[in-house]
């Protein structure tokens, strides 16, 4: 017969494991951010956390729904307009959508 | 779960004819027939029979009459597509509560321009509670912190949270207003028209009858439209609601996602009855012609409807070829036109004819346009085309269209001037230019500065007033204006900002136009093509001294603007 004190142990490792694969890096959202936004870069300034999406690149309107939707899919998470309405940077977009894997 | 039934079992379809909201809903309440809410996926979210959003409606009602708002008060609701809009908007008809619906905020970035526009809508309507989705409490708290007359503000919540007390319902009645709905005027001066009761009885016996869509018993409604917009709110809600049909609904925010869905919603549950805006018959064209089902049968389809934008032909034939396989019959297509100073409708083309136009020289002369023909003014309305002095013209002169009848409204909501502006000896001043043809209404563009992309309407006050109120550029250094994108894709209103470039170097020329365009689509959500002014050559003013954006067009469609370089769109010749 197994203790409590196991028992918690192996539920912890169970939650981490969910937690594994549920979350995913930063540095992967920003990468998958990227791909949608390379073909609007402008000059020479790399895309970088700082980029603020409407005003440094080319990309227009419909085009930043339509990133913000494959995301959604890509990442399987939902970003509520209210939140969406608060973004401005690849930074931004990046950790809303981190924290709302990870929430889920 | 299933979606409700098409045709009601015992209810004898009657076509409007009621003498208020709250009559209509208690004669369908009757039947079983409803409204049919569809996920992105094409799964049912949930459903609601036209009886079960009646109960729920004199619950919410009896929950704000026990909270002591009183008849005649506004209440703000934002009009996402969700059954809590039914909840309010139809519980305040049973209190005695005037709705006021409003947009839900668009695109990235755009809190602050959405938090302005709801405080100028707290302040023209003068509304006592603002509620919506939960997502939006924060920013309904937000805007409505200003106002003091503001009581109740959250998500829907706030008034579930209210006790049901043992109340008599205070429905409104024939001779009361209906509604407020912000559709006309600039952000900066919203203008709230008046939907009466009576006038919105008169429009939706138009709409359904015989010279509108002659709803009968079978039809079935499908709609991605707005519900804070005058064709999703009447023409997809109301008037399925005043005809007891069943009625599907998909999000704005859906159908930009997946339109597929939106067609093989109609293809599923036999839909018979769906409009759009070109844009819309567009969007659905380009992006769905790779992922058609094989199955999708659109042949159930017998009024595709468009209105809300200057009607393009030529996506309407893509479409239809598109979709030819389909089963959709192109002779289903009913130009429509109107406005919310009308309710929504004033003119329908005849069944089964189909889109059929008539060719014009464009405003500047220089090219041939095929415009399309809207059909007859409804029964007991009238329509005129005059010109400056006031003329009545004849056929194929371009003037000024009014419109007169049952369906016209009494005025903007506390705007006695801006009302006396548009309303003169009964008839309406529509502001569109347009021609008549054998008894049938040609638009053909705007006497105001409206702009209209993919069906909003956008003035161009807002978009001068976005920039200048960041500080990208000072008063008066900017004009915007839109331009005919012709036919073709891409086509539709393009809209072009002017700046004077106060800046000097290449780098400060390009920095200048994209921090233009970001302040344009944060603020207004719509993408520009910027062109930089020498401030030498100055934008040009009327003479009165007020910046005059048609001649600055003028100037633009005559070269004499060079397109930004650099971080902008170049605007195209």
């Amino acid at each position: 017969m197994r203790t409590a004190h196991e028992l918690t142990v192996e539920n912890d490792g169970i939650a981490d494991t969910l937690t594994l694969t549920r979350g995913v890096s930063r540095a992967e959202v920003i990468r998958e951010i990227c791909v949608h936004l390379e073909p609007y870069q402008t000059g020479e300034k790399p895309i970088a956390g700082d980029t603020v999406i409407a005003k440094d690149l080319t990309i227009d309107s419909l085009a930043i729904m339509d990133m913000v939707m494959e995301l959604e899919d890509r990442f399987d998470v939902s970003i509520p307009m209210s939140v969406v309405a608060e973004i401005h940077t690849v930074d931004q977009l990046a950790d809303t959508i981190r924290d709302l894997r990870a929430q889920s | 779960m299933n979606p409700l039934p098409t045709r009601n079992s015992q209810l004898v379809l009657r076509r409007a004819g009621f003498g208020s909201v709250p009559e209509m809903l208690d004669y369908a309440a009757q039947g079983e027939t409803g409204v049919t809410f569809y996920s992105v996926r094409g799964e049912i979210l949930s459903a609601s029979s036209w009886r079960e959003i009646r109960d729920r409606a004199h619950v919410t009602a009896r929950r704000l009459i026990g909270a002591g708002f009183a008849r005649g008060e506004r209440i703000l609701i934002t009009a996402d597509t969700w059954p809590g809009f039914f909840d309010a908007f139809f519980g305040a008809q049973y209190a005695g509560l005037l709705p006021v619906p409003v947009s839900v905020p668009v695109g990235i970035g755009g809190k602050d321009a959405y938090l302005d526009q709801l405080r100028r809508q707290l302040a023209a309507s003068g509304a006592v509670a603002a509620v919506g989705i939960e997502d939006l409490a924060g920013f309904l708290a937000d805007a409505s912190a200003e106002f003091p007359a503001v009581r109740l503000h959250g998500g829907m919540s706030v008034i579930d949270a209210l006790p049901e007390k043992p109340v008599d319902l205070r429905p409104l009645g024939p001779s009361d207003l209906c509604y407020i709905q912000f559709s006309s005027g600039s952000t900066r001066h919203p203008h709230g028209v008046q939907i009466t009761q009576a006038a919105l009885m008169a429009n939706l016996g138009g709409i359904t009858g015989p010279a509108g869509l002659g709803v009968v018993p079978g039809d079935r409604a499908v709609s991605w439209l707005p519900l804070y917009h005058d064709m999703g709110l009447i023409g997809f809600l109301m008037a399925p609601l005043s005809t007891q049909i069943s009625l599907d609904y998909l999000t704005p925010r859906d159908f930009a996602r997946r339109p597929m869905q939106w067609l093989n919603l109609i293809s599923r549950n036999r839909g018979t009855i769906a409009y759009s805006p070109s844009f819309g018959y567009d969007l659905a064209t380009r992006r769905a012609a790779s992922q058609v089902p094989a199955d999708l049968d659109l042949s159930s389809w017998r009024h595709a409807g468009i209105g809300g934008d200057m009607i393009r032909p030529d996506v309407l034939d893509r479409f239809a070829e598109a979709f030819d396989k389909n089963g959709f019959n192109r002779k289903a297509f009913i130009p429509s036109y109107g406005m919310a100073e009308v309710c929504l409708a004033i003119t329908f083309s005849p069944h089964g004819a189909g889109v059929r136009t008539d060719t014009m020289a464009t405003d500047d002369g220089r090219r041939t346009r095929r415009f399309v023909l809207c059909g007859k003014v409804l029964p007991g309305h009238r329509l005129e085309v005059r010109d400056e002095a006031g003329k009545v013209l004849g056929d194929r002169e371009v003037g000024r269209i009014f419109v007169a009848g049952p369906s016209i409204m009494p005025g903007y909501f506390g705007e006695p001037e801006a009302s006396q502006e548009v309303l003169l000896d009964g008839w309406l001043d529509t502001g569109d230019l347009g021609y008549t043809l054998a008894g049938e209404v040609v638009v053909t563009g705007r006497a105001k500065d409206l702009i209209i992309v993919n069906g909003r309407n956008i003035w161009p006050q807002d978009i001068e007033w976005a920039i200048e109120t960041r500080r990208v550029v000072k008063n008066g250094d900017s004009v915007a204006f839109s331009v005919d994108g012709g036919d073709g894709e891409g086509g539709g209103e393009r809209v072009v900002v002017a700046v004077l470039a106060r800046v000097s170097g290449e780098e400060g020329r390009k920095t200048l136009a994209s921090d233009v365009a970001q302040a344009v689509r944060e603020a207004i959500a719509v993408d520009c093509d910027v062109v930089l002014v020498p401030p030498t050559m100055g934008l040009p003013t009327t003479s009165s001294g007020k910046l005059s954006r048609a001649r600055a067009k003028a100037n633009y469609l005559a070269g004499l603007y060079a397109p930004s370089t650099g971080a902008d769109k170049t605007a195209a010749a």
